[in-house]
C-alpha cells in the first residue's frame, strides 16, 4: 500500500507550480508511525541536525524565501486531439473501437438536442426550470466511458451526459423535468435533479459541494467491502470553493479512499468568473496540497478526458488513493433558464468556444477523418435524435403529476403519526376546497 | 490546574501544554477525573467550586435482558458500540480522537478489538465527518459518527438538514442514509461555559427526516443508542456529558433496544405533569419529591427521550373513554363524524388531561426551545387541522 516516496518531488522544495507536483504519500505524516507520544520524547544527539517535527518531512533552509505561487505558467493541460480533432501524439490515442467512439458522439449530440428542446420548453412555460450542458458534453462522456457501469457517481447538476452514457432513457429525463408520475424521484425536486439507483447515479441535490465528502465516505465503504469499485465525484470550479470540498479532499487523502474528484472548470459560477473565484492555479494545484495525485486535462477533448479517467480509475482502485482531475472547459450556455449571461460576458467570447473549440465538433472531425462518419449520417442522425427527443417530450407532456399524498411519504422510512395526521388533514382540505386546486393534473 | 488543563484536547485549548510530560502520565490514568467532578459523589468539591448540583437517580436493575454489570454512561455507550460492531460487520466508528478512546472514553478498546479500518480518527472537520458518514450510509454500511461536543455540530448543520434529513425524500426513496447515527456530548457540565455546554436539540427539531434522541441514564443510553444505530433513518444521539461519570447503574451486557419516539412516564401523579429530557429529568424528579414533601403536590414525571418525532400520544392522546366535543369555535369537520376516540385529526392530552397542568423544563434557551413545541401542541391540539 505504501507508495515509495523516493521518486516524489517534495512539494515544498520545488519552486512554484511549473512542474506537475505529483506528491506521493509522504512518510512524514504517517510512515514514521507517530502513534506513540513517547517517540517525541526521544533524546537525540545534538550532532543530528535534521528536523524532527512530526508535522512535515523536509530539510532546513537558512534563506528566507516565500514560495511564489505560479499562476502565469500553471499546471499543463493534457490533450490528445488538437482543436481540429487530429491526434497529436499517436501513442496517446486510446484506439477505441468505432462502435465506442460513435457512442461517444451520439451521446453528446443527443444530449445537446435534448438540452435545446427542454430549454425551449421552459421558455414556453411547460417546465419550471432547466440547466443545459452546452460545451461540457466531452467531460461527461469521456469520464463516464472510462468507468465501470457499477462505479458510483456523485454529481453536482451539470453531468446529465454521464447518465445518458449509461443509457438512462429520454423518458426518465423528461419525467424528472416535468415532475410527472413516471419520475423515479416522485416529482419532489426541481428539474435536472436526476437520480438512478440502477445506474449507480446518486440523486442530485441543489446545495453545492455537499456531495464531495459524501462521495469520499462511499469510497471508504467500497474499499472496506473490497468492491473493486471507484467512486467518481463531479463538481464545478465554483463549488470547489466550498468548505465541503476542502473537507472531502482532506478526508480522501488521510483515509486513503478510492475516489476520483472530477472538477469541471468551465470558467464561470453563474456570473462569477474564475478570476473572482480563486487566485491560485485553478483546482488541480490544490490537489498536491492535500497529498492527492492531480492532473489538468482539456475537457473539450473527449479522448484526453477518457485517458485520464481510465488511468485514475485503475490506480485509485489498485492503490486506494484519491485522484483529482481538473477538466478545463467552457460553459457555452447560460447558468440556467433563470440566467442571461449576456449580462456579464460578451457574445464574442461565447461564440469562440461554440465555433472554435467544441467537444462535439472536435470528435466529429476525428470521426470523419477515420471514415466513420459523414455529412449524410450527420443529417440522418440529427433528424432521428430530434424525433426521439420530441416523442419522449410529447409523452411527458401528457402524463399526470404524482398524487399529493406523496408529499408526506419517504420523509422517514416509516410515516410517523404527526406526518400521517398532516397528510390526512390535507386530504380533508382538498375534499372540502378541491375546486381551488388543479387536481385534474394530479394522480389521485 | 495543569492536571486538568491537558485532559480534554479541545476543551481547554491548551495543546501547547500537552508538550509537558504531564500529558503522557495522565493519558493512561483516568485523565478525566479532574475534569468531570461528579458532584453527587463529591459534594465538598462542588461546594468548594460553588456550583449547583443535581443528584442522579438510578433506575432499578433491569431483569429482563440478562446479566447486568455496573456501568456509568460512557461505559454504557462503549458497550452499545461494542455490541453494534460485533453484530454488524459493516459498522464503523469515526470522528475526532475516537481512535485512542475518545475525549470522554466512549470508544476505549474498540480500535484494538475491531481494527483500525473500523474505528478511526478523521481530520478536524465536522462538516466532513457528517458528510463522510452520509456517504458510508448511502452504500448501505453502518456509519457511527462522533461530533466531539454538540456545540461544534453547527458546521455540519447543512449536511444534516439539507442532505441527511432529505436524502430519502428527495430521491423518491431511491437512496437513503438511514444507517447513519451521529453521537455527541450534550448539555451543561458546570464549567463548560458557552462552548462546551450547549443543548442544540431545538435546532434539529425543526427538521423532518432525522431523529433526535437524548437518554437520561446509562441503561437508557445503551438501549436508545442501539435503537438509533439500527433505525432506518439518520439519528442524532445526544449524550449528557455530566452523566458520563456521574450516572452509574446496572446495565445489561447483551444488546437490547429501547423504542424511539416513546416517552416514559417514570413517576405517576395527579396534580401536574413535568416533562424533561436528559440531565434535567433528575432535576425534575427532585422537584417532584420536593413538591410532594413541601406542597403536598402529586407530580407525574415524563422523560421525553425522543425529541423528534416526539411522543405526542403520551402527553397528548385521544381519550379512550368519554367523548369531548371540540370547544373551538370553528369546525374542523372531524369531531362531528366518526366514533369517539377514533377521529384522526383530534388529540387530547392524556397526561395533561389527567393532571390539567404542564411544566416543561430544559437547559436550552427558553425562546424557541423545544418546550415551546410541546406547549403549543398541548394548548392547541387542533393545530393540525387549522
Amino acid at each position: 500500500m505504501a507508495v515509495a516516496a523516493a521518486a516524489a518531488r517534495v512539494w515544498g522544495s520545488s519552486r512554484g507550480l511549473g512542474r506537475v507536483g505529483l506528491l506521493l504519500r509522504r512518510p512524514g505524516a504517517r510512515g514514521l508511525a507517530r502513534s506513540h507520544p513517547q517517540r517525541q520524547q526521544q533524546h537525540f544527539s545534538s550532532l543530528d541536525d535534521k528536523p524532527q517535527f512530526p508535522g512535515a518531512s523536509a530539510e532546513f533552509i537558512d534563506k528566507l524565501e516565500f514560495i511564489q505561487p505560479n499562476v502565469i505558467s500553471g499546471i499543463p493541460i493534457y490533450r490528445v486531439m488538437d482543436r481540429q480533432g487530429q491526434i497529436i501524439n499517436p501513442s496517446e490515442d486510446p484506439h477505441l473501437p468505432q462502435e465506442k467512439v460513435l457512442k461517444f458522439y451520439k451521446t453528446m449530440t443527443l444530449l445537446n438536442t435534448m438540452d435545446r428542446i427542454l430549454y425551449e420548453s421552459q421558455r414556453q412555460g411547460r417546465i419550471s426550470f432547466y440547466m443545459t450542458n452546452y460545451g461540457e458534453e466531452g467531460t461527461h462522456v469521456g469520464s463516464a466511458a472510462a468507468l465501470d457501469s457499477t462505479d458510483l457517481v456523485f454529481g453536482q447538476y451539470r453531468e446529465a451526459g454521464v447518465l445518458m452514457y449509461r443509457n438512462y432513457p429520454l423518458e426518465l429525463f423528461m419525467a424528472q423535468c416535468y415532475g410527472n408520475v413516471s419520475d423515479l424521484g416522485k416529482g419532489r425536486q426541481m428539474p435536472v435533479h436526476y437520480g438512478c439507483r440502477e445506474r449507480h447515479f446518486v440523486t442530485i441535490s441543489s446545495p453545492l459541494a455537499t456531495q464531495i465528502p459524501q462521495a469520499v465516505g462511499a469510497a471508504y465503504a467500497a474499499k472496506r467491502a473490497n468492491a473493486n469499485r471507484v467512486i467518481i465525484c463531479y463538481f464545478g470550479e465554483g463549488a470547489a470553493s466550498e468548505g465541503d470540498a476542502h473537507a472531502g479532499f482532506n478526508f480522501a487523502a488521510t483515509l486513503e479512499c478510492p475516489i476520483i474528484f472530477f472538477c469541471r472548470n468551465n470558467g464561470y459560477a453563474i456570473s462569477t468568473p474564475t478570476s473572482e473565484q480563486y487566485r491560485g492555479d485553478g483546482i488541480a494545484a490544490r490537489g498536491p496540497g492535500y497529498g492527492i495525485l492531480s492532473i489538468r486535462v482539456d475537457g473539450n477533448d473527449v479522448f484526453a478526458v477518457y485517458n485520464a479517467t481510465k488511468e485514475a480509475r485503475r490506480r485509485a482502485v489498485a492503490e486506494n488513493q484519491p485522484f483529482l482531475i481538473e477538466a478545463m472547459t467552457y460553459r457555452i450556455g447560460h447558468h440556467s433558464t433563470s440566467d442571461d449571461s449576456s449580462a456579464y460576458r460578451s457574445v464574442d467570447e461565447v461564440n469562440y468556444w461554440d465555433k472554435q473549440d467544441h467537444p462535439i465538433s472536435r470528435l466529429r472531425h476525428y470521426l470523419q477523418s477515420c471514415g466513420w462518419w459523414d455529412d449524410e449520417q450527420e443529417k440522418a442522425w440529427r433528424k432521428q435524435s430530434r424525433k426521439k427527443v420530441m416523442e419522449a417530450f410529447e409523452q411527458a407532456e401528457r402524463k399526470l403529476k404524482p398524487s399529493p399524498s406523496l408529499l408526506f411519504s419517504d420523509v422517514y422510512q416509516e410515516m410517523p403519526t404527526q406526518l400521517r395526521k398532516q397528510q390526512e388533514s390535507l386530504a380533508r382540505h382538498l375534499q372540502a376546497y378541491g375546486e381551488h386546486y388543479p387536481l385534474d393534473h394530479f394522480e389521485k | 490546574m495543569a492536571a486538568t488543563a491537558v485532559t480534554v484536547g479541545r476543551l481547554l485549548r491548551l495543546r501547547a501544554a500537552g508538550a509537558e510530560g504531564h500529558w503522557r502520565r495522565l493519558r493512561g490514568a483516568g485523565l478525566l477525573r479532574g475534569f468531570l467532578q461528579p458532584a453527587s459523589a463529591d459534594g465538598d468539591a462542588a461546594q468548594r467550586r460553588q456550583v449547583a448540583h443535581f443528584t442522579f437517580q438510578p433506575d432499578p436493575e433491569p431483569l429482563e435482558y440478562g446479566q447486568t454489570q455496573k456501568m456509568n454512561l460512557f461505559q454504557a455507550v462503549t458497550s452499545a458500540l461494542d455490541n453494534s460492531l460485533a453484530k454488524d460487520p459493516t459498522a464503523v466508528i469515526f470522528g475526532e480522537d475516537v481512535a485512542f478512546g475518545g475525549v470522554f472514553r466512549c470508544t476505549v478498546g474498540l480500535r484494538d478489538k475491531y481494527g483500525k479500518d473500523r474505528v478511526f480518527n478523521t481530520p478536524l472537520c465536522e462538516q466532513g465527518i457528517v458528510g463522510f458518514g452520509i456517504g458510508i450510509a448511502v452504500t448501505g454500511a453502518t456509519a457511527i459518527a462522533e461530533i466531539q461536543f454538540a456545540d461544534y455540530i453547527f458546521p455540519a448543520f447543512d449536511q444534516i438538514v439539507n442532505e441527511a434529513a432529505k436524502y430519502r425524500y428527495r430521491s423518491g426513496d431511491l437512496f437513503n442514509c438511514g444507517s447513519l447515527t451521529i453521537r455527541s456530548p450534550w448539555g451543561c457540565v458546570g464549567h463548560g461555559a458557552l462552548y462546551h455546554s450547549q443543548s442544540p436539540e431545538a435546532f434539529f427539531a425543526h427538521c423532518p427526516g432525522i431523529k433526535v434522541v437524548i437518554p437520561r441514564s446509562p441503561f437508557q443510553a445503551k438501549g436508545l443508542l442501539l435503537s438509533c444505530i439500527e433505525d432506518k433513518n439518520p439519528c442524532i444521539f445526544f449524550e449528557p456529558k455530566i452523566l458520563y461519570r456521574a450516572a452509574v447503574e446496572q446495565v445489561p451486557i447483551e444488546p437490547y433496544n429501547i423504542p424511539l419516539s416513546q416517552a416514559e412516564v417514570i413517576q405517576e401523579g395527579s396534580d401536574v405533569t413535568l416533562v424533561a429530557w436528559g440531565t434535567q429529568v433528575h432535576v425534575v424528579r427532585e422537584v417532584a419529591s420536593m413538591a410532594h414533601e413541601k406542597l403536598g403536590v402529586s407530580c407525574e414525571v415524563i422523560d421525553l427521550r425522543t425529541i423528534i418525532p416526539w411522543d405526542v400520544d403520551t402527553v397528548c392522546k385521544f381519550p379512550n373513554q368519554g367523548w369531548n366535543p371540540c370547544p373551538l369555535p370553528w369546525k374542523c369537520g372531524v369531531l362531528t363524524t366518526g366514533p369517539p376516540g377514533k377521529s384522526p385529526g383530534c388529540s387530547y392530552l392524556k397526561s395533561v388531561i389527567k393532571t390539567g397542568r404542564l411544566l416543561v423544563s430544559h437547559e436550552a434557551p427558553l425562546t424557541g426551545g423545544f418546550a415551546s413545541e410541546i406547549s403549543s401542541t398541548v394548548q392547541c391540539p387542533w393545530r393540525v387541522c387549522v
